[in-house]
């Protein structure tokens, strides 16, 4: 017998072609499935480590972006700062300058009306004289005799200060 | 380096060849026959034949073998080569098929479709290559759908046995010996039907061919000698019902084989009663471990 029946059942063919069929889903198993099955999970490992290296990476930026947003905000806060401290510092001194030299110019006046008064008063006085002097020499060659020199005085001084207080 | 792995896989089949071609004598005529027996070996309660199927679907799987080692060697996680690719796209397609025919639960069952699509599939195309195609014996197909009638019962039987001969019962408990013919028919036909499809292919095209050679000897009669014995009709004609028989109802029964075990091994199985089984086991074995729990109590 060279060939088979076209239609002849042997037990252990179906048993032989059964095990081949374990022994093929054995191998797809081994040697298809699960390295592809492996490479797809560190695949989608991989890039969930991508995504959070990205995530990390988005959340220092957005960190420094903060941080730079405050200290710029910091900064312009200090900048009004000095410029306030700067135009109240001036303003200050303005008006110390102001005062100073108010007073100066006060000190000035006072002075000058100072000197005044006591020009006016050394006038006085030597106007005072002077007229005494006058008066005197005037009364003595009208009545002729030296009069007491002090009573004199005393009677002119009083005179003129009258004169004077009625001026 | 991968290469040697595509190279042997194409050798595999090579060899199956020059197998053939070595030791099977040449047909003559209309010879439609099984497998060429290669030697017999004496075994308990039958002899066991080494034929020509047993042969090639044994070379079949080493060149499958071959062919995986060379689609995963080399694996990346990016710049993938198009070896890759197709790998993936085999083990994904697979993956979708069997989730969306059998479920979740099933998902293990992948490289198992896999396997019958690529033993089947590559059994009916080796006719491509002048060989005897396996999947037209009887027995190679026969033990495939012994396999599945395997795990149909295993996963019947899943949700107790009870369950399992509860449900020849069904609708009516009349009904119990058909249901037990039903049971016995469902490996009996896939195996029938693969097989017939394919053997019924290489028989038609034995019957063309023939039928062929002996029309263009009556229609090319009136040409001198050695001329006139030439069937010209033979010339192209039979490859077009190659395409057919070999090339997509190869393809086709390979993809119903398939299917057929995805909707009987899910559908076989109770997943309410398997569910439920398993909730009460559960609950059964928490207790125990209560009643351990305060017996240790006790003691202590």
């Amino acid at each position: 017998m060279q060939n088979l029946d076209i239609i002849s059942i042997n037990i252990w063919q179906i048993v032989i072609s059964l095990a081949n069929l374990v022994i093929l889903f054995l191998i797809l198993k081994k040697f298809l499935f699960e390295p592809v099955k492996k490479i797809k999970a560190q695949r989608a490992n991989e890039i969930e480590a991508e995504y959070r290296k990205a995530d990390k990476a988005r959340h220092e930026a957005d960190e420094l972006k903060n941080g730079w947003e405050e200290k710029i905000a910091a900064a312009d806060q200090k900048a009004d700062e000095i410029i306030n401290e700067a135009v109240e510092l001036a303003n200050s001194r303005n008006e110390i300058m102001l005062y100073e030299s108010r007073e100066k110019a006060d000190q000035i006046i006072r002075k000058a009306k100072a000197d005044i008064e006591r020009d006016r008063r050394e006038a006085r006085e030597t106007i005072k004289k002077e007229i005494v002097d006058v008066s005197q020499a005037i009364s003595e060659q009208i009545i002729g005799r030296e009069i007491n020199m002090d009573d004199h005085r005393d009677l002119i001084d009083t005179a003129i200060d009258r004169m004077g207080e009625t001026k | 380096m991968s290469i040697i792995f595509l190279i042997l896989s194409v050798l595999s089949f090579a060899a199956a060849i020059a197998i053939k071609v070595m030791f099977v004598p040449a047909s003559q005529g209309i010879d439609i026959a099984g497998a060429h027996i290669f030697f017999t070996i004496k075994m308990p309660v039958q002899d066991l034949p080494i034929t020509e199927s047993q042969v090639n679907s044994w070379l079949i799987i080493f060149g499958i073998l071959f062919l995986c080692l060379f689609l995963t060697s080399g694996l990346k996680t990016r710049d993938i080569s198009v070896r890759q690719l197709v790998a993936e796209w085999i083990v994904e397609t697979v993956t979708n098929l069997v989730k969306t025919n059998m479920g979740e639960f099933f998902e293990g069952f992948a490289p198992f479709v896999a396997a019958i699509l690529g033993l089947s599939a590559f059994s009916s195309l080796s006719s491509l290559l002048g060989l005897f195609p396996p999947t037209s014996d009887i027995n190679i197909v026969g033990g495939w759908a012994l396999l599945v009638f395997i795990l149909i019962t295993y996963y019947k039987m899943k949700a107790g046995p009870l369950i399992y001969l509860r449900s020849f019962g069904q609708p009516v408990p009349l009904l119990a010996p058909l249901n037990i013919i039903s049971e016995f028919a469902t490996p009996v036909s896939m195996a029938f039907r693969h097989y017939g499809n394919v053997l019924s292919g290489s028989i038609i095209s034995v019957l063309v061919a023939v039928g062929l050679s002996e029309l263009s000897k009556m229609l090319f009669r009136f040409l001198p000698g050695v001329l006139a014995d030439f069937p010209y009709l033979r010339i192209g004609i039979p490859a077009v019902l190659s395409v057919y028989f070999d090339l997509f109802s190869g393809c086709l029964q390979a993809f119903i084989f398939a299917m057929l075990t995805m909707s009987y091994v899910s559908g076989g199985f109770p997943a309410e009663e398997y569910a439920a089984r398993k909730k009460k086991r559960e609950q059964r074995k928490a207790a125990r471990e209560a009643v351990l729990a305060s017996n240790r109590h006790k003691g202590s």
